[in-house]
């Protein structure tokens, strides 16, 4: 009996073979939409974390913040963003920091833009002052030369590391090592070159140059203050606790009682991490959720073939009753073809949505962006399922109506 | 006593549309023996169509009795009906009513879909009740490819292919030139001969009587229940029949 409507459903589908088409591929390019972004959010998922991960999990921040602020609202972004300096993280604040247990080293950081010139060569970049111990607390490897020493940072030696993509432009192939070079028109002299590293919170690490962090507050910007303190934590599981005690130690320095008046935030990677994923899993859900309406279209366009096709039918349905079929023969055979219909739209929705995916993932490799191509099966779930559900509910109607013909009318209509 | 193969008392049937009230069978009672050949004749609106209708279970009366095999109809479920359309009739229409654009091969095995005869034996069956008609070599013409009397003749053979108690015939000549009718009620005479049951609905006298008994109809009521005296004797096609 199964195999027998099947068969059925199937050669009535074939019957209006163009109008099948028509549907399935309705339903298939909601379903390929619907892999496409959540395959797409894996990609950005997988490109943000590669981004923060560079820095390690271990990795814990001080940072500026303008009082009566949170540091993830607008107010403080804007206000810093607009010019409020922050002027009283200072290095003192660093070393009392540095005497939590939990923290095994750290360096007081600072960023901003010069120009580098070499020759007649002018290039603005994102000039970094951090510390000698710099290794100790990220991922940083080099491809020629040493990180500026402790001595060198002490006596505010104009020492620099460059990045990889501004070594070639400003010194093409030649040999960097010991160049001097002018960095805000002050004379620097290249110790290393970074290996190349690519984006890491959306700076391009590779067009950088990174001189120590005093250094850059004497001789450069003639400031006594700091942007961020960057450390490491020994145990990245107390990274709570250690947030929280760091925030005790910043309150004394800065003799601060009321919370609210903090001018300063510490900031775990860990929590920044799950600022992102949510951030990103917001957006994805956002998208899905659109797209779930095209797949309810799709859902009206099954509902309308079966209702146009059990009009048509009238005469076939009547006779097959007359011939000894019974309501729920009919029934069956009518949610049967709406279940075939969204079934062949699932599998062609299932290849579209590899192949879209696909297409967007060497688009992002092709910008060089750390993409990666992955299907998730929660997309494939969700979409085939949902459309299933969408073509049984609106299948149900019209198949209902059309097990309820009285035959004799339908006979008579032919 | 032996029961009747069918067996209707008072049958009434009326229909109801918002307020107006068509009276269709104003009380219909007879039997009908297994084996018989039985002509419903009347004009149309006498009620033969609507007799035909409960007696082939596609239809309830509004009041009175029907019995076939001894079992009151009334107290069958919609299932119950459509089975028992399924295994015991054979329909035979006047307009045919074969599914275009199918073979007559899908036509034929249509009725089989809703019964347990095992799909081995659907291709056996086919070719069996094509033979007695004399269209085996039809199998895979589609309706639009052969003529009006083939046409019938495969819905003679859809009709027989669930060896059912009784075969009615709904105006089976009405579409067909007069050879091809007399072909089909050669068909229909030899099937009689084999044993099988058969109720024929007509307006035409002439059909009737090939028949060997005409229940006559009219305005609901049935006014006259003779046996045919003087029967129609169709042959003349008799290179088609096995």
């Amino acid at each position: 009996m199964n195999n027998v409507s099947f068969q059925l459903a199937i050669s009535s589908l074939r019957r209006q073979k163009t109008r099948s088409i028509l549907t399935i591929l309705g339903i298939s390019i909601g379903i390929a939409v619907v892999i496409t972004i959540m395959s797409a959010g894996k990609g950005l998922d997988n490109l943000i974390m590669g981004e923060v991960e560079m820095y390690g999990s271990d990795m814990i921040e001080v940072e500026t913040k303008v009082p009566n602020t949170k540091k993830t609202s607008m107010e403080n972004a804007m206000g810093q963003a607009s010019g409020v300096t922050i002027t009283t993280l200072k290095n003192k604040d660093l070393e009392a920091l540095l005497s939590h247990p939990n923290i095994s080293s750290g360096y007081g950081m600072l960023m901003g833009q010069a120009i580098a010139s070499y020759g007649s060569i002018n290039k603005s970049i994102i000039l970094m002052g951090e510390g000698y111990n710099l290794q100790e607390v990220e991922k940083f490897e080099l491809d020629a030369g040493r990180i500026f020493t402790k001595e060198e940072e002490n006596g505010l030696a104009q020492v620099a590391v460059i990045g990889s993509s501004l070594k070639e432009k400003l010194f093409g192939d030649e040999d960097a090592l010991g160049k001097m070079f002018y960095i805000s028109k002050k004379p620097f002299r290249v110790v290393g070159v970074a290996e190349k590293r690519g984006t890491a919170l959306f700076i391009d690490m590779d067009s950088i140059a990174i001189i120590p962090t005093e250094t850059m507050q004497k001789k450069v910007l003639g400031i006594d203050y700091l942007q961020t303190i960057v450390m490491k934590m020994k145990d990245a599981d107390k990274s709570k606790e250690t947030a929280a005690e760091l925030n005790e130690i910043m309150r004394v320095q800065h003799d601060i009682t009321d919370p609210n008046k903090d001018d300063f935030a510490t900031t775990t990677m860990e929590e920044a991490l799950s600022i992102l994923k949510s951030i990103v899993g917001g957006i994805t859900f956002l998208l899905v959720a659109l797209v779930c309406v095209s797949l309810v279209v799709g859902g009206v366009g099954i509902m309308n073939i079966m209702y146009v096709s059990v009009t048509e039918r009238t005469f076939e349905i009547g006779l097959r009753k007359a011939l000894g079929a019974k309501n729920h023969d009919i029934l069956f055979q009518f949610l049967l073809e709406a279940i075939l219909l969204t079934t062949c739209g699932g599998v062609a929705g299932i290849i579209f949505g590899a192949i879209f995916s696909l297409v967007v993932y060497l688009t992002a490799v092709s910008y060089n962006l750390a993409w990666i191509y992955s299907i998730p099966i929660s997309s494939i779930l969700l979409s085939v399922g949902f459309s299933a559900f969408v073509g049984l509910l609106f299948g149900i109607y019209p198949a209902r109506r059309a097990a309820n013909l009285d035959p004799i009318v339908a006979l008579r209509r032919e | 006593m032996s029961e009747s193969l069918l067996e209707v008392k008072n049958l009434k049937k009326e229909y109801r549309n918002e307020d107006v009230v068509t009276p269709a069978l104003n009380g219909v009672s007879f039997k009908i023996e297994k084996g018989e050949f039985v002509a419903i004749m009347g004009p149309s609106g006498s009620g033969k169509s609507t007799l035909m209708h409960i007696l082939g279970f596609l239809e309830r009366p509004s009041s009175g009795d029907y019995f076939f095999n001894g079992r009151n109809v009334n107290t069958f479920t919609d299932d119950e009906l459509a089975e028992t359309r399924g295994k015991e009739v054979g329909f035979i229409f006047q307009a045919f009513n074969l599914l275009p654009r199918t073979t007559l091969l899908d036509n034929i095995i249509l009725p089989l879909f809703y019964t347990n005869v095992h799909k081995r034996e659907w291709a056996y069956r086919a070719k069996k009740v094509l033979t007695e008609v004399g269209l085996e070599h039809r199998l895979t013409h589609t309706p639009g490819q052969i003529s009006g009397g083939e046409k019938q003749r495969a819905a003679i053979a859809r009709a027989l292919i669930n060896d059912p108690a009784v075969i009615f015939a709904d105006e089976p000549t009405g579409n067909l030139d007069s050879k091809s009718g007399l072909q089909v009620m050669k068909i229909l005479q030899e099937l009689n001969d084999h044993g099988h049951t058969i109720i024929l609905v007509t307006h035409e006298r002439y059909t009737a009587e090939h028949s060997k008994r005409i229940l006559k109809i009219k305005d609901g009521l049935i006014i006259s229940d003779e046996m045919v005296g003087n029967r129609q004797i169709a042959d003349g096609a008799k290179e088609l029949i096995k």
